[in-house]
C-alpha cells in the first residue's frame, strides 16, 4: 500500500485560489464520500483550512490515484483542473508523512509555530474516522502526526511566546497576575482597539471589565457589544483604576491623560498590588515615566510589538530541532511501514498452516466420527492451539523486523521453507499436494 | 558514608540545570528522580547514624548541616510536587550540593556532649533547622522573583520569562515560606532559651558553654537578628504594604545571614554552640 498527498497551501497557491478550493464549505464529510465513490482510494483523510487542503489517501496505484485526486480536487470544487495544476503538489510515501509531520508541527504554517494546525489536523482524522474513511496506514500516519505535534509543542520552543500583539499582552498578564479569571480589566477608551483587546482579556478569562469614556452612552455602548461590562463615567477614571489590575488605555487623546503623578496617587492605596498597563493608543495615553513606578509594569504597543518580533525570531531558532523530530518520526514511520511489507507472508504462513490442519482433521475424518461431538470440538480446539502456538513466535519475529533487507531475507525463507509461493496466490490444490509427504511418515 | 548522597545531589544538579536550559520534560522528570533517590540515600545515612547513636544527627555543627541538607531537599521536594514547578531546583541544588559538601569531605563523629539532653534540645535543634530550610526556599524564590521582575520591567522577555512561574505565584509562595519559617525560627528561639535557663539551673550548671549562652555570643546575637530581619519582613508586608521586590530582596539577605549563622559562626565565633 502507498502513501499519498495531493494538496495546496499558502506556499504554493494564492489566496483567490485557496478560497475556492475549500473542502469545508459543503463539509468535510460530503467531500470524503465523493472522493471515496470514485474508488481510486483506499482510505482518505482531507485536511482543508484556510491555508491549505490537502487529501491524504492510501492506495494500491499510485500513478492513477494521484491523477484521480488531482481530477477530484479541481471537479468537486468547480475549478479548472489547468487552475490548480501549477499549484499543486503530490508527495509520495516518507515524504508525504514527513509534510503531515511538519504540517502537524506547525513547521509549515503562515506563522510558524502556531498551534490551532495540531487540533486542526486532529479534527481531519476524526472526520475521515467517522465516515470510515481511514485504515491502518492513515491511522498510523496521523497517530504519529500527532505525537510529533505535542513533542514539538513539548520539547521545543517553537511555540514558545506570543506572535500577536493581543497575545503579547495575555501572556504578560498571565507572567505578572498567574490565572486571569478574578482580574479586573478597565479600559479607557470606547473605540475599537480598546474594545478588540477587552474582549480578547474576556475569552482568556477576566471577569470583570470596565468601560471609561468621555461619553457615557459610548462607553454604555461599547460595554453592551462586550458583554457582561460596564460603563463608567470619565471622572471616576482614578477610583476604576485603582480598582482594576491590569488598564487598557485606548483614547484618540492627543496628550497623555495619565501622567506619572496620576498614576503614583492611584498606586498608593493598592500598597503593592501590582498593575499593568497597556497603552495601545497613538499617540500615548500614559506617560512613559508611569512604568519607573515600582509595581507598574507600562507597555506601550511598540514595546508590545518589539516582543512579538523578538518571539519569532526565537521561534526561528527552534525550527531546527522541529525539524530533527519530525525526521526521527519520519525514521519511525518508515520502520513501520517496513515491517508492514511482511504481512502477505505472515498471512500465507498462517494460511498455510491452517490449510495443513484442515486437512489432516480431514483425512482422520473417518477416525474422528466415532467420538462424541464434544470430543471433536475438543480435538478441532486443540490441533487450532498448537498452530496458533507453533506461529506465534515467528509471527512477532517478523512483525518487529524494522529492516527491508531483513523482512526481504526472511520472507524469501519462509516461503522456500514451507512452500508459501503457491499459498500466496490462494490455490489449495497446491496445499494438498505438499502435504503429502509428511502425511506418509506419521506413525500409524 | 555523606558522599554518595552529595553525588546524587551533584547529578540532580546537572540534570535540573540542563532541563532548565533546554526544557526537555524527560530531562526534568531524570533531575526529580535523582533528587529523589539523593534524598532518599540521605535519609539512609542519616538513619543508620540515628541507629548508631540513639538519635537524630544535630548535636555537631557538621552533622546539624547535613540534616539541615536533608530537610532543605524534602521541602523542596514537597514544593514541587505540590506546585508541579521544576524551575526552582536549578537555584537549591546548587545550595544543597555546596552544604552536602562539608560532612562529606569533613566527616566528623556525631558524638553528643552529655549536656545536650532532653526533649527540648531535640525541638530546639529541628525547628531551627526546618525554619532555616523555610528561609532557603524563601531566598531562591526571592531570587527568581526578582530576575523574572527584572525582565518583565526591562521589557526583554527572555530566558526567566519563558522557564519561571508568574511574579504572583512566586510573591505568594515566598511569603508563605517566610511564614513558615519565622513560626518556628521563633520557636526554636525560645525552645532554646528555656532549655538554656534549664541548663543552667540545673544539669549543665558547670559547662562554660552553657555559661556563654547569652546575648553575647555571636551564634544567639545573629539568630536574633534574623528573627528581627524576617519579623520586619512580615511586618513590612502586613502593615506597609512592601511587596515584591523590597520583600524578595529582604528574604535574600535574611538568608545570607542564616548562613554566616550556620557555616562560619557555628565553626569559628561562637562559644556557646560549640559542639
Amino acid at each position: 500500500m502507498n502513501l499519498l498527498l495531493v494538496g495546496i497551501s499558502h506556499r504554493t497557491a494564492p489566496v483567490e485560489l485557496r478560497e475556492r478550493v475549500d473542502f469545508s464549505a459543503r463539509g468535510v464529510a460530503e467531500a470524503l464520500r465523493a472522493l471515496a465513490a470514485r474508488g481510486s482510494t483506499r482510505e482518505t483523510v482531507i485536511v482543508s483550512t484556510c491555508n491549505r487542503a490537502e487529501v491524504y489517501a492510501a492506495c494500491e496505484d499510485p500513478g492513477a490515484t494521484r491523477a484521480d485526486v488531482e481530477r477530484f480536487i479541481a471537479d468537486y470544487n468547480g475549478v479548472a483542473a489547468s487552475d490548480i495544476a501549477l499549484h499543486i503538489y503530490e508527495l509520495a510515501d516518507l515524504e508525504a508523512a514527513r509534510h503531515l509531520f511538519r504540517v502537524a508541527a506547525g513547521l509549515d504554517s503562515l506563522v510558524v509555530g502556531e498551534p490551532q494546525i495540531l487540533g486542526q489536523v486532529k479534527d481531519a482524522h476524526a472526520a475521515a474516522a467517522e465516515a470510515q474513511c481511514v485504515g491502518p496506514v492513515l491511522n498510523r500516519v496521523f497517530h504519529s502526526s500527532f505525537a510529533v505535534g505535542k513533542r514539538v509543542r513539548s520539547e521545543t520552543g517553537l511555540g514558545a511566546g506570543a506572535v500577536s500583539v493581543s497575545y503579547a499582552a495575555v501572556s504578560l498578564a498571565r507572567k505578572i497576575f498567574g490565572d486571569l479569571a478574578g482580574m479586573s480589566v478597565a479600559v479607557v477608551g470606547a473605540g475599537e482597539m480598546g474594545k478588540l483587546t477587552a474582549l480578547h482579556m474576556k475569552s482568556q478569562g477576566v471577569q470583570h471589565v470596565t468601560i471609561l469614556s468621555r461619553s457615557m452612552a459610548h462607553a454604555a455602548r461599547t460595554a453592551e457589544a462586550i458583554g457582561g461590562a460596564v460603563a463608567a463615567p470619565w471622572d471616576e477614571m482614578d477610583a476604576v483604576i485603582a480598582a482594576s489590575d491590569i488598564v487598557i488605555a485606548a483614547t484618540g487623546a492627543a496628550a497623555p491623560i495619565l501622567s506619572k503623578a496620576r498614576v503614583e496617587s492611584v498606586m498608593r492605596p493598592r500598597r503593592n498590588r501590582p498593575l499593568f498597563v497597556i497603552d495601545i493608543a497613538m499617540p500615548r495615553d500614559v506617560e512613559p515615566a508611569a512604568g519607573e513606578i515600582e509595581q507598574v509594569f507600562l507597555y506601550n504597543i511598540d514595546d508590545l510589538q518589539a516582543t512579538v518580533r523578538e518571539n519569532l525570531a526565537r521561534r526561528a531558532n527552534e525550527v531546527s530541532r522541529a525539524e530533527t523530530i519530525v525526521t526521527e518520526e519520519v525514521q519511525k514511520f518508515a520502520a513501520w511501514l517496513r515491517s508492514r511489507s511482511a504481512i502477505p507472508t505472515v498471512v500465507a504462513l498462517r494460511q498455510r498452516f491452517e490449510a495443513i490442519r484442515r486437512s489432516e482433521l480431514d483425512r482422520l475424518d473417518f477416525k474422528l466420527s466415532t467420538l462424541p461431538p464434544e470430543a471433536r470440538a475438543r480435538v478441532d480446539e486443540i490441533t487450532r492451539l498448537i498452530v496458533e502456538k507453533l506461529l506465534l513466535s515467528p509471527t512477532e519475529q517478523l512483525k518487529s523486523v524494522s529492516d527491508a533487507d531483513t523482512v526481504g531475507a526472511y520472507s524469501e525463507a519462509l516461503t522456500r521453507l514451507f512452500g508459501l509461493g503457491d499459498a500466496r496466490d490462494g490455490s489449495r490444490d497446491g496445499v494438498d499436494r505438499k502435504v503429502e509427504p509428511f502425511a506418509r511418515k506419521r506413525p500409524r | 558514608m555523606n558522599l554518595i548522597p552529595l553525588a546524587l545531589y551533584g547529578l540532580a544538579l546537572v540534570a535540573y540545570a540542563w532541563h532548565f536550559a533546554q526544557r526537555d520534560p524527560a530531562v526534568g522528570r531524570a533531575a526529580t528522580t535523582l533528587l529523589i533517590a539523593a534524598a532518599l540515600a540521605h535519609t539512609f545515612v542519616i538513619g543508620m547514624v540515628t541507629m548508631e547513636v540513639g538519635h537524630l544527627p544535630v548535636a555537631g555543627a557538621t552533622s546539624a548541616i547535613s540534616t539541615f541538607v536533608w530537610l532543605l531537599a524534602l521541602s523542596y521536594l514537597y514544593v514541587e510536587m505540590t506546585t508541579d514547578e521544576r524551575a526552582m531546583g536549578v537555584f537549591i541544588l546548587p545550595l544543597l550540593v555546596a552544604l552536602q559538601a562539608i560532612p562529606a569531605l569533613r566527616p566528623g563523629i556525631e558524638d553528643r556532649a552529655a549536656v545536650l539532653q532532653g526533649p527540648l534540645f531535640g525541638l530546639h535543634v529541628s525547628s531551627l533547622l526546618f525554619a532555616y530550610a523555610s528561609f532557603a526556599l524563601a531566598c531562591v524564590i526571592g531570587i527568581t522573583y526578582v530576575l523574572l521582575f527584572t525582565e518583565i520591567k526591562a521589557k526583554h522577555l527572555g530566558f526567566f520569562y519563558a522557564r519561571l512561574p508568574s511574579l504572583q505565584v512566586l510573591d505568594r509562595m515566598n511569603h508563605r515560606a517566610i511564614v513558615i519559617g519565622w513560626v518556628f525560627l521563633t520557636l526554636g528561639i525560645i525552645v532554646g532559651a528555656v532549655w538554656a535557663a534549664q541548663a543552667r539551673a540545673g544539669f549543665g550548671a558547670g559547662d562554660p558553654r552553657v555559661q556563654a549562652m547569652s546575648l553575647q555570643d555571636p551564634k544567639i546575637f545573629v539568630a536574633l537578628v534574623c528573627w528581627a530581619v524576617y519579623s520586619f519582613e512580615l511586618f513590612a508586608a502586613r502593615w506597609i504594604g512592601w511587596g515584591g521586590r523590597r520583600l524578595a530582596y529582604l528574604s535574600a539577605v535574611g538568608f545570607c545571614i542564616v548562613l554566616l549563622n550556620f557555616v562560619p559562626i557555628s565553626y569559628f565565633l561562637t562559644r556557646s554552640h560549640d559542639f
